[in-house]
């Protein structure tokens, strides 16, 4: 192998560095971060909001532009695919709750599905929103592979909605907990429900910190929610044209 | 003697698998790449994610895969899940335009819409959970 070419290929060479570089970054500011956490719990210190914070911060500072940022951590969104996947063990061992609960679930998730796309539409027609950006927000609950189909298909921009899609996340998911604790709310399938219907992933994984079981049901319900919209997605089409 | 040899090598792979986490995630990543090809080829609108979590799910029901050989792997990606989401934030970047007025709405929107859709998927859940499932075990109340 001609070694000397290897190194002058500067395309790879750059690459590598980007990856590695901004990788290295990311890991590590979301470890530090996890620990401070852990440290000082407060909710404004939970990772999902520091980290990018910080990031932000650094990417400005050092002139980087987020092509170059998201071409070098790229591969950790991705994945959000096998954490997909990943979710199958918990919903496996709780399956009980949904041959139990199916009616309760469904109904959820239909009415839940239908005030998310409803919610976003009205409130971005009331404060006046350009209409590719309305678009882009009405999946904005479900989760992010689930979202970037459904806002293409109605005519949206997907990259938009993954933005939406992560920040309703975040909001949904530090939030949630605050909002539930003051409903007078009995059912840990209440809990789980709305977690994972607002807030998808992260709000599944939230609900994973205060309870196993309304974690399952969170992840359950996110699940389900999703492929829920991607049938109705066609409908939803049809409806806004 | 040689499907004794077969049979130990096997069991012997088993309990590699069910030990080991790092095995463990790039199982469930190849899992999940098989389902992505899947989703490609059929050109189904469904997530690659998706389908791989039904596949498991199926390999879970018929026994072909025992949750043992995925438990920790999985226990690891729901555990790190927000680093995965963090990539995504700085795209703010890319979009001077909402650093103003329409930043604010959108956040806005996001946020009330948000609470509107918690609130009202937990009363009706917690409402049709009282009426019509037939019994609320005590240990599903808080």
């Amino acid at each position: 192998m001609n070694f000397e070419l290897f190194l002058h290929y500067r395309p790879w060479l750059m690459a590598a560095e980007v990856t590695l570089i901004w990788s290295f970054v990311t890991i590590g500011l979301y470890w530090l971060s996890k620990r401070f956490h852990r440290r000082y719990k407060k909710w404004w210190t939970t990772p999902i909001i520091i980290t990018p914070i910080l990031l932000i911060v650094i990417t400005l500072l050092s002139h980087t532009n987020y092509n170059v940022y998201i071409r070098g951590t790229h591969w950790l969104m991705a994945l959000l695919g096998p954490a997909t996947v990943a979710f199958a063990i918990p919903i496996y061992r709780r399956r009980n709750i949904i041959v139990l609960y199916w009616k309760t679930l469904s109904i959820g998730v239909v009415f839940g599905s239908i005030l998310s796309i409803a919610s976003a539409w009205f409130l971005a027609s009331a404060v006046g929103i350009d209409d590719t950006i309305r678009l882009s927000l009405l999946p904005r609950s479900i989760s992010t592979p689930f979202a970037m189909v459904i806002s293409g298909e109605i005519g949206g921009v997907p990259e938009l909605t993954a933005l939406f899609v992560i920040l309703t996340g975040i909001f949904g998911a530090s939030f949630g907990q605050l909002a539930l604790y003051w409903l007078p709310l009995k059912s840990k399938l209440s809990m789980g429900a709305s977690f994972g219907l607002a807030a998808h992933v992260a709000g599944s994984s939230k609900a994973y910190e205060l309870d196993n079981e309304v974690g399952t049901i969170a992840a359950l319900v996110m699940v389900l929610t999703g492929i829920f919209n991607v049938l109705i997605a066609p409908l939803l089409e049809a409806v806004l044209s | 003697m040689l499907s004794y040899t077969f049979k130990k090598t096997s069991i012997l792979i088993k309990r590699t698998f069910h030990k080991s986490r790092i095995l463990q995630i790039a199982l469930i990543t190849v899992l999940w790449f098989i389902a992505q090809e899947i989703s490609l080829l059929t050109r189904m609108p469904i997530p690659g994610g998706v389908i791989g979590l039904v596949l498991v799910l199926a390999l879970l029901y018929f026994d072909l895969l025992s949750i043992r050989s995925l438990a920790l792997g999985a226990e690891w990606f729901l555990a790190e899940m927000l680093l995965f989401f963090i990539p995504a934030v700085p795209a703010v970047l890319n979009h001077q335009e909402f650093f103003g007025w329409t930043g604010l709405k959108i956040l806005a929107i996001i946020i009330v819409g948000t609470m509107i859709v918690i609130i009202g998927t937990a009363i009706v859940v917690d409402f049709s959970f009282y009426k019509l499932e037939k019994q609320p075990q005590p240990e599903n109340k808080q």
